[in-house]
């Protein structure tokens, strides 16, 4: 999938995903219209299977009060630097 | 002079005149002597009339004769007494009047007007005490949710785009809560193992409100995050009353990311649920609305979606190329038809047109039948005619023809008699004589006669033998 492509979400992929499959199941579209849509299809595919896999790949777990800390932390030591 | 001290400017009479170095502002009334306003401030407090006020218990303390705390709630707070003689009398349960408790109270303003030692203070001096009831805490509900709801707040969040298949997700809720495990379990029940930034919150005290509302306000301000879960299992009204807090719910309508509440259980309907994006009641529930892709279900839809594309694809051409040997045969089979068609119409036309010969020559021979009836009726006539004309014909010409033959009959007559007048015969009769030779041959000369020596003479009565003795001398 290029940037130019690139659907905006995974629902906007699957409902994309949707309309091809229906489009291609009404028998309606022509042949280069059916090859045009299967490229698409795929790419789409490509790029839902992407989105699962980073959801896919283990649980992990962070804690907003220890980032919070962490933000907190580095602008002191950026001015603690800029004063040496 | 007393009536002054409480008295609207316009209606305050005999203002004493401002002294010649003049008062900070001048032409209104006094300046009174402190004491005497103090006094005068108590009384007319006292008259304001009496209620009953419901808030949070907060900084409880003690003095020898009085208990005092403030009564609060998210817009503001009023300092409350309560003379200690009067808190035994109300006989409440043993620890009900303390720090965070939701109570009711009754009484009325009032103000300590100090003196010489004491500093003044303004309390409101609380007659009886209670602990807010059910019935009270959803009537306040009941009226924030009113003004929430009419300022449109309840439908802020429900307009956001919740995505199907979020990246990170906010938690906000009790550390050690089984709301948490709960929805952990539900997450990855949806096959979704992503990341969870956890903002732990008390869930159940005056604290909680104002740490949930942060703990919101910062996940949602950290970019990643495409939704925030707030959870906590069952409890009370009051148990879950943090979750009814105006600023808490008025932050979370306001929040760009999407928030899914899970507080209580289903009878339970607390504010937050109202202005979030969706309300579950159960902490499974909201792991569906958190993630609403079952990412298992979703894999397998997609593996089906990549075979269907594969098989569209190739079905593409190998189904055209069929149709089209399809097509193929189709102008023979249209051939086949033209020709089948053609010959039906030949036959057709064969048919029709041998009965129209056959009906045309029986036309013709009808037609034929009388003209040659016609044309036999005149012929027949004609002979007829003919045959009478011939008659008369032949009548003219046998009387023609009999003329005809009188008249050669006479005409022969007439040769007769000439040809008679011409007969040598005749001319015998009349005397002459013919020489004629053996043969018959007329001699008609001497000379002939005499060279054929012996010859006949013929008389009309009959003949002589004569000899010539040679030619006669004249004499």
């Amino acid at each position: 999938v290029n940037e130019s492509t690139r659907p905006e979400s995974y629902e906007k992929a699957v409902e994309r995903l949707e309309e091809i499959i229906d489009r291609l199941d009404s028998g309606q579209a022509g042949l280069r219209e059916t090859l045009e849509l299967c490229r698409e299809g795929r790419d789409l595919v490509e790029y839902c299977a992407a989105e699962l896999d980073a959801v896919g790949e283990g649980l992990r777990e962070l804690r907003l009060d220890e980032m919070a800390a962490k933000l907190e932390q580095a602008p002191a030591t950026a001015a603690e630097r800029e004063e040496d | 002079m007393e009536e002054q001290l409480f008295q609207p400017p316009e209606s305050a009479p005999d203002a004493p005149a401002a002294p010649a170095d003049g008062p900070p502002q001048p032409g209104l009334p006094g300046p009174f002597a402190v004491g005497r306003y103090a006094a005068k401030l108590r009384e007319e407090l006292r008259k304001r009339a009496r209620v009953q006020l419901i808030g949070e218990v907060a900084g409880l303390g003690r003095s020898r004769t009085q208990s005092y705390f403030e009564l609060r709630d998210a817009d503001g707070a009023v300092p409350c007494a309560i003379w200690l003689d009067d808190l035994e009398k109300l006989k409440l349960p043993e620890g009900a009047l303390r720090d965070g408790a939701e109570i009711v109270v009754a009484g009325g303003p009032d103000y300590y007007p100090g003196s010489a030692q004491a500093s003044p203070s303004f309390s409101f001096r609380v007659t009886h005490v209670r602990l807010a009831g059910e019935g009270d805490l959803l009537a306040r509900l009941a009226a924030l949710r009113k003004a929430l709801e009419a300022e449109g707040l309840f439908e802020l969040q429900k307009r956001l785009d919740r995505p199907a298949l979020p990246r990170t997700i906010g938690v906000v809720t009790g550390e050690r809560g089984a709301a948490r495990r709960d929805l952990l379990a539900g997450l990855q029940r949806r096959g979704w193992r992503g990341t969870i930034v956890w903002g732990f919150a008390p869930v159940q005290d005056r604290h909680a409100a104002p740490a949930i509302t942060r703990a919101v306000q910062d996940l949602a301000a950290l970019p990643e995050v495409d939704v925030i879960a707030v959870a906590r299992g069952g409890g009370s009204l009051a148990d879950l009353w943090a979750f009814c807090d105006e600023t808490l719910c008025r932050t979370v309508a306001m929040l760009r990311v999407p928030v899914v509440s899970a507080v209580g259980h289903e009878r339970d309907r607390t504010l937050i649920d109202d202005v979030a994006a969706v309300a579950c009641s159960t902490p499974t529930h909201a792991a569906e609305a958190v993630v609403p892709l079952d990412c298992g279900a979703a894999r397998q839809g997609l593996d089906r979606c990549a075979r269907g594309l594969e098989r569209a694809a190739a079905g593409a051409v190998s189904g055209r190329a069929r149709h089209l040997a399809a097509l193929a045969r189709g102008p023979q089979r249209a051939l086949d038809r033209q020709r089948h068609a053609l010959n039906q119409i030949t036959r057709e036309m064969r048919a029709a047109s041998q009965r129209r010969v056959a009906e045309r020559s029986d036309f013709q021979r009808r037609i034929a039948i009388v003209v040659l009836d016609r044309a036999q009726r005149r012929a027949h006539e004609s002979v007829v005619r003919c045959a009478a004309e011939n008659a008369r014909s032949s009548a003219a010409l046998e009387r023609s023809a009999r003329r005809a033959l009188d008249r050669r009959r006479q005409a022969l007559g007439r040769i007769g008699v000439t040809l008679r007048a011409h007969d040598p015969d005749r001319t015998l009769e009349r005397g002459y004589v013919l020489a004629e030779a053996g043969d018959g041959e007329p001699l008609t000369s001497a000379a002939a006669a005499d060279a054929a020596n012996r010859f006949s003479l013929r008389f009309a009565d009959g003949r002589l033998a004569a000899r010539s003795e040679g030619p006669q001398e004249d004499e």
